[in-house]
């Protein structure tokens, strides 16, 4: 053996090549590559040696947090380090808008892939904030990932936290594929194929101004609980109990057609993920366990939005009934034999338009029934969503309730997207989810 | 059908610490059954037990719980 397979720690499951590609497109643009960050904002300091302490434990159990993310070959690999970076770091900012400063900076570091710490925790504090930044970069772990690891932190009890520790044998994208014989993986793959040639027949419609792409800014936007308690109401009168994310899709789609109906395209198209863990399971902790869906509406549809939410709905269900959101699996276990860049171009450009073929990016990330209320004794009075999003479409909505609250998270490319327009964008789409339409 | 459907839904949907010990009358949804669960779910129970159930009926009363779902799916079988 040689002594770089040595090193070798695990290799990278079919959808964490997903996310890599997407950091190679990212890197091309930026140089900032597929970086994440949740950020909790807590009522006060925690005690650091206790935070310190239950950082370590992770690392420990989980050492892949620990490792560098390496080509060997044609592959890649999380490879044990020759040293060993912290992962912890605290800034102590003069003011809330420092403390922001901060937050922005270090979601736009840029450092090689070779080289940065797949997940890091910044504890940022002012006299009168403290904000606890998980960072991590996408190939290492998806969302739910992160909701776990900010769960296991949160977890005082040992005994509880070894639940977390049950080990997979394999990933779950894998033990689906393995459902599924070689003509059904065949036969899944090709009409997958047939599903998305499908949807490139009409062009989607991209926002996102031409101009060379800088750096990622978020807006945040905190609903009130009455705002909140509306809207999951409204979602469950116009898509119903099966498809909430939906709601928040096809007012997203509503309300950029508002912002700019000229725009040139033909259709929104919208990737989202799913998650392929049981709900409620701890495991996997690490690593990207999903699987792929669209949303696509032309702009007719768009136009109504009784017709919008039902042909999203009656979408959403064709799909699953055809197991096209299983369908998607065997193209990602074929993808990575790609190079990057090639799976890169396969995941954003339509095959008929050669165009980008998201409209944009939207995930929801509810946090309500995982999640604690405080970590370190220290109450967590609100978390926001970050993700570097390739451009175009350079923008990407994400939504997460938390304490019966819903946060509104968009990130976007500068200067491709300002502040203003997003704001504006905003108002748009606060008044989509909060129109009650009849049932 | 109770056992169809119990094996279906620890297997694939949701997770719980020891499934023998969930009621029939216990609540899926508060135990984590999700939207995109819901729809596998009725996906699983068209394609097994050769119903049709409505889009309109696909109500949290409907999906609550293992005895509810029984009710609904014989319901739409005679």
């Amino acid at each position: 053996m040689s002594k770089n397979q040595a090193n070798i720690l695990q290799a990278l499951n079919p959808a964490d090549y997903f996310t890599l590609a997407m950091d190679e497109e990212i890197r091309h643009e930026t140089g900032v590559g597929s970086l994440c960050g949740m950020a909790l904002e807590l009522d006060a300091l925690p005690e650091i040696t206790v935070l310190e302490d239950k950082i370590k434990a992770l690392t420990q159990n989980f050492p892949i947090i620990l490792t560098s993310l390496q080509q060997q070959g044609n592959r890649f690999h999380w490879c044990q380090r020759d040293t060993i970076d912290s992962i912890f770091f605290q800034y102590h900012a003069t003011s809330t808008l420092d403390i922001e400063q901060i937050i922005a900076n270090l979601m736009n570091q840029v450092q090689a892939r070779e080289t940065i710490m797949p997940l890091s925790f910044h504890l940022i504090h002012s006299d009168t904030r403290c904000v606890l930044l998980f960072r991590w970069m996408h190939p290492l772990c998806d969302a739910v990932s992160i909701n776990l690891i900010l769960q296991y932190l949160a977890t005082d009890d040992k005994n509880q936290r070894e639940k977390f520790h049950v080990p997979t044998p394999e990933a779950l994208v894998t033990r689906q594929l393995n459902k599924f014989s070689l003509w059904k993986k065949i036969q899944l793959f090709l009409k997958a194929k047939r599903y998305i040639t499908t949807l490139d027949q009409q062009q989607s419609i991209i926002h996102a101004a031409k101009k060379s792409p800088k750096k990622l800014r978020a807006l945040h936007y905190q609903l009130s609980v009455e705002q909140s308690h509306k809207i999951n109401q409204f979602a469950k009168t116009q898509t119903g109990i099966t498809g909430s994310s939906l709601y928040y899709i096809g007012c997203f789609m509503r309300a950029l057609e508002k912002m700019n109906p000229q725009q040139s395209g033909e259709a929104y198209c919208v990737p989202y993920a799913f998650n392929l863990r049981k709900q409620k399971a701890l495991t996997p902790l690490l690593g990207n366990h999903v699987g792929v869906l669209f949303a696509q509406a032309s702009r007719q549809l768009i136009a109504n939005r009784k017709q919008l939410f039902t042909h999203l709905k009656q979408q959403n269900k064709t799909v699953i009934r055809q197991q096209l959101d299983y369908a998607f699996l065997p193209i990602m276990w074929a993808a990575r034999f790609l190079s990057l860049k090639k799976h890169g171009e396969n995941l954003r450009l339509s095959y008929t338009h050669k165009t980008e073929r998201s409209s944009f990016w939207f995930s929801q990330v509810n946090l309500t029934a995982r999640t604690s209320e405080s970590l370190c004794n220290r109450k967590i009075t609100g978390i926001r969503h970050f993700c570097q999003i390739s451009s175009p479409p350079a923008i990407a909505l994400l939504s997460c309730e938390y304490q019966q609250q819903l946060t509104l998270n968009y990130n976007f490319i500068e200067p491709l997207f300002e502040p203003a327009w997003i704001e504006k964008l905003h108002h748009y789409m606060l008044d989509e989810l909060l129109t009650e339409d009849s049932p | 059908m109770k056992p169809q459907l119990r094996e279906f839904i620890f297997e694939e949907l949701i997770f719980v610490a020891d499934p023998q010990t969930f009621g029939n009358d216990e609540d899926l949804l508060e135990a984590g059954l999700d939207s995109m669960g819901i729809m596998r779910l009725i996906m699983f129970i068209e394609d097994q037990f050769k119903v049709t159930l409505p889009d309109t009926e696909i109500d949290p009363d409907n999906v609550k719980t293992f005895n509810r779902l029984e009710a609904w799916i014989l319901h739409h079988k005679s």
